[in-house]
C-alpha cells in the first residue's frame, strides 16, 4: 500500500469510527423494558400453564437471565470424530428486541395487545414469526435464531421440563446418590421436591 | 539455547504418560522425570462446576484454552492438546479387548499378531484396573475370566438399564454393566460419582478419571517436572551412533528461544497422531524419512474401529434421563469360530429419548403451544427409545497413514499432519456382511419386545483411533519392540495408542494404559539413577 493511500484510509478510518462505535453501542445488550413486556406476554402463551404462574413466570425469568449471562465469541464445543473451532455468536438480545417489537406491532394490527388476542390469534401470529425466522424444530438449547422457539428450547428442554413431561422425578443432570436411579422414578411430587 | 537435564523425558500428557510417569517414580523413586506438554494444564477443578454449566446452557466448550489453532491437522479426531490430552474428556469406558485381538494371524490370518502374550497382557490389565479405580461386573462369558477381580464393583444399573437388560436378554446374548473410569466412593485425591451424567463432556466431582489430577499429585512433590506450553518440534540424535541426545522443545511465550532438554531415555507419548509425526519431523541425513523409520513403518497401519448405530423402538417403559452415560455390554461376538465368516464386535445397549423429544409442531404442521407441547410429547413416552452401537473390527492397510501435509503448516513452519484410514482388502472384501451382521443383530433385539428398528446411523470416522508406531517383532515391519522401545534407537520409546497393530473392537483407552503399565518396568530397567 501506498503512503498517500495509507494515510487516506486511516483518515477515512477515523473518520468512521465514531459512528461505527454509535451503532455499536446503539445495539442493546439487555431487552428493553417494552421487550419484556412482550416476552412475558408470549411467554404466557407458549409455556404450559400446567405448570402454575409462579413457576411459568420463573422460566421467563431464567430465560432473560440466559440472555443476561450470553457472551460472544466463547469457543462452543469441539466435538468429537470431525473436530472444528467455532465460536458463540453476537448477542442475540438486539435481535429479539426486534422481533418482540414485530410481535408485538402484529399484535397490535390485530386489535390489541398481545396477551388480549385469543389463542388462535396469538398462535398465528408466532407461527408467521417463526416462520419468518426460519424456526422448523425446537432447538436443542437456545441458538438467537428466534425469541420465542429460544425461550421454548430454554424451558422444555430443562431437567424440570423432562419430569414434567414424565410427571415422575427423574432428574436429569441433576447431581444425586447413584441409588436413587436405581429405582423406577418416584412420581412428581411424591418426595416432596415440586 | 536453554538447557534442561533430566533422566527420562516423555513428550506428551495424556493418560498413557500419566500412568508412566506414576509407575516409573513407583519403580525408581528419585529418577528424574520430566514431561514435556504442548498444551497447557488446566488446573482449575474448582471452576468445571461452572464450566459444565455453560456447557449445557451456551454449549460453551468446557476446557477453556485446551486447544492450539495451529497444531491441528487433518484426520484427528478431537482439537484437545492440553495436560490430561483426550482423556480430559473421554467417558470412562474401560473395556478389555480379548485375546483373540492378540492372535487375528494365527487364528484367522488376518491382520497381524501382537508380539505378546494375552496372560502377559492380562495382568497389566489388571494393574491398569486398579491405577484407575474401574468399577465392573467380570463378564458372564468364560472366554473373559480374569486374574483379579475388579477394585470396585460396578457402577448400579439404573432402573431403565435393568429394564433394558431384560430386554437384550431375550435375544440370547448375555450382558454386563460396562466397567468404567468412574469413582463410586473417592479415590485418588478425586470424589465420588453424582451423576452429572457430563462424563464424557466435564466431570466436575472427578469421579471419572482424567489424567490432569495424576500430573497435580506428581507434580506438586516433585516427583516430576511438568513443562506445559512447549511444543517438542525434534528429537535430536546423536552425531555418531543411533541415540537420542535431546528433544527441542519451544515455550509458547518464548517462540525464539528453544530448550534442549537433555535426557538418557526419550519416552513419545504423544497418541495416535503426534507420536508419528514427530518422529517424521526428526528425519536426519542418516534418517531422512523421520526417526525410528529405516523400515518406513512410521505413520502406516493407523487403526480405529468402525461403528454402526441404531435407533430400537421397544414395549418395555423407561424414563429417559436416569443415567444417559452408563451402558450395557455384551462381548458375545468378540470371538468368532475359525471356521465361520470372520465377523466380530461389541454390542453397547444406552437409554434414550430420541424420537421421544419435545417438539414445535405437530405432523400435520401445526404450532404447539403451552400444554399442547406437553400433550403432544406425552403421546410418544409410551414404551421406550433404545440406541445401539456395535464397534467393528476392521483391519488398516500398511497405506492407513499419517503423512506429513506441506500445504498446513504451524507457526514454526513445519508440515501438519493428515490421517487418512484405508482398510485392508479382507476387511473390505467383508464390509457388506459385517453390516448385515450386525444389523441382524439389532433386528433380533428390537423384535424380543414387538419393537423394531427406527434408525441408523453409521460412523463416518474410526473411533478410538491408534497406530503410526505398531509393535512387532521383524524391524522389517514394525516400529518398536513388545516393550515400545524402538528398534532403531535404543534410547527411545514409543507408548500406548501408536504401538497397536489393530485397533480392536471396543473402547481402546485401557489397552492403551496397559500397554504403556507394561513398558513402564522395560523403560526402568532401561534407565539408571
Amino acid at each position: 500500500m501506498k503512503r498517500r493511500t495509507l494515510l487516506h484510509w486511516i483518515t477515512s478510518a477515523a473518520a468512521t469510527l465514531p459512528f461505527l462505535r454509535v451503532t455499536l453501542l446503539a445495539q442493546p445488550r439487555d431487552l428493553t423494558p417494552e421487550s419484556i413486556d412482550t416476552l412475558r406476554e408470549v411467554g404466557a402463551t407458549v409455556l404450559p400453564a400446567s405448570i402454575g404462574r409462579d413457576r411459568a413466570n420463573a422460566a421467563i425469568e431464567n430465560f432473560i437471565r440466559w440472555t443476561k449471562a450470553y457472551r460472544e465469541g466463547v469457543p462452543l464445543e469441539h466435538g468429537y470424530g470431525h473436530p472444528r473451532l467455532e465460536k458463540t455468536a453476537p448477542s442475540p438480545v438486539p435481535g429479539y428486541v426486534v422481533q418482540l417489537a414485530a410481535i408485538a406491532k402484529a399484535a397490535e394490527a390485530k386489535g390489541g395487545r398481545f396477551a388480549t388476542l385469543d389463542l388462535e390469534t396469538r398462535r398465528a401470529i408466532l407461527d408467521e414469526a417463526l416462520t419468518r425466522g426460519g424456526v422448523k424444530n425446537l432447538p436443542g438449547r437456545p441458538t438467537g435464531q428466534h425469541v420465542v422457539s429460544d425461550m421454548m428450547a430454554h424451558y422444555f428442554r430443562s431437567s424440570a421440563a423432562n419430569d414434567e413431561c414424565y410427571r415422575a422425578e427423574i432428574s436429569r443432570n441433576v447431581c444425586r446418590p447413584i441409588a436413587i436411579t436405581t429405582k423406577k422414578p418416584a412420581p412428581l411430587g411424591a418426595q416432596g421436591g415440586k | 539455547m536453554a538447557t534442561h537435564d533430566t533422566d527420562v523425558c516423555i513428550i506428551g500428557g495424556g493418560i498413557s504418560s500419566a500412568m508412566l510417569a506414576e509407575k516409573l517414580a513407583e519403580l525408581k523413586p528419585g529418577l528424574q522425570i520430566t514431561v514435556v506438554e504442548a498444551g497447557r494444564a488446566i488446573d482449575d477443578v474448582r471452576n468445571r462446576g461452572q464450566y459444565r454449566q455453560r456447557a449445557m446452557e451456551y454449549g460453551e466448550h468446557p476446557w477453556p484454552g485446551d486447544y492450539i489453532e495451529d497444531q491441528q491437522g487433518q484426520g484427528l479426531i478431537s482439537m484437545t492438546m492440553a495436560v490430561g490430552g483426550l482423556a480430559l474428556h473421554w467417558g470412562g469406558a474401560c473395556n478389555r479387548f480379548s485375546e483373540e485381538d492378540l492372535r487375528l494371524k494365527s487364528l484367522y490370518g488376518l491382520a497381524a499378531d501382537w508380539p505378546l502374550e494375552w496372560k502377559e497382557l492380562e495382568k497389566y490389565y489388571c494393574e491398569a484396573e486398579r491405577r484407575l479405580n474401574v468399577s465392573g461386573d467380570p463378564s458372564p462369558y468364560p472366554q473373559d475370566a480374569r486374574s483379579e477381580p475388579y477394585p470396585q464393583p460396578a457402577t448400579p444399573l439404573s432402573y431403565n438399564l435393568q429394564t433394558l437388560k431384560g430386554w437384550a436378554e431375550q435375544s440370547g446374548l448375555k450382558w454386563s454393566p460396562l466397567p468404567m473410569a468412574r469413582n463410586l466412593k473417592p479415590f485418588g485425591g478425586r470424589g465420588s460419582c453424582c451423576l452429572f451424567d457430563t462424563c464424557g463432556t466435564v466431570c466436575p466431582s472427578g469421579a471419572r478419571y482424567s489424567p490432569d489430577f495424576t500430573f497435580r499429585q506428581l507434580a506438586e512433590p516433585k516427583k516430576i517436572a511438568l513443562h506445559d506450553r512447549t511444543l517438542v518440534r525434534r528429537l535430536v540424535l546423536d552425531e555418531k551412533t543411533d541415540r537420542i541426545v535431546s528433544a527441542t522443545g519451544y515455550h509458547q511465550d518464548r517462540p525464539d528461544d528453544p530448550t534442549q532438554y537433555r535426557a538418557k531415555l526419550f519416552v513419545v507419548a504423544s497418541g495416535y497422531t503426534w507420536s508419528a509425526h514427530l518422529l517424521l519431523l526428526s528425519a536426519t541425513a542418516r534418517f531422512p524419512n523421520g526417526l525410528a523409520n529405516k523400515a518406513g513403518m512410521v505413520g502406516r497401519y493407523m487403526n480405529g474401529h468402525r461403528f454402526i448405530q441404531a435407533r430400537a423402538e421397544i414395549d418395555e417403559q423407561t424414563w429417559p434421563g436416569q443415567n444417559m452415560t452408563h451402558s450395557l455390554i455384551s462381548r458375545e461376538f468378540f470371538r468368532c469360530p475359525t471356521d465361520k465368516p470372520f465377523v466380530r464386535h461389541d454390542t453397547r445397549v444406552w437409554e434414550s429419548s430420541a424420537g421421544r423429544d419435545p417438539r414445535l409442531r405437530s405432523p400435520q404442521g401445526r404450532l404447539l403451544v403451552g400444554d399442547e407441547v406437553f400433550e403432544d410429547w406425552r403421546s410418544r413416552t409410551k414404551g421406550s427409545s433404545v440406541r445401539l452401537r456395535a464397534y467393528l473390527d476392521v483391519h488398516p492397510s500398511a497405506d492407513s497413514r499419517l503423512t506429513l501435509d506441506p500445504s498446513k503448516k504451524n507457526r514454526y513452519g513445519d508440515p501438519m499432519p493428515k490421517i487418512e484410514h484405508r482398510f485392508d482388502e479382507a476387511t473390505l472384501a467383508r464390509t457388506a456382511a459385517d453390516e448385515t451382521h450386525v444389523m441382524s443383530v439389532f433386528e433380533k433385539m428390537a423384535k424380543a419386545s414387538h419393537g423394531k428398528i427406527a434408525g441408523r446411523n453409521d460412523g463416518d470416522y474410526l473411533d478410538h483411533p491408534g497406530g503410526g508406531c505398531r509393535m512387532g517383532t521383524d524391524p522389517a515391519t514394525s516400529v518398536v519392540d513388545s516393550w515400545g522401545r524402538t528398534h532403531d534407537h535404543e534410547n527411545l520409546f514409543v507408548v500406548g495408542a501408536p504401538t497397536t497393530p489393530t485397533g480392536g473392537c471396543t473402547n481402546g483407552t485401557l489397552t492403551f494404559v496397559a500397554l504403556t503399565l507394561r513398558s513402564a518396568e522395560e523403560i526402568a530397567r532401561s534407565v539408571r539413577v
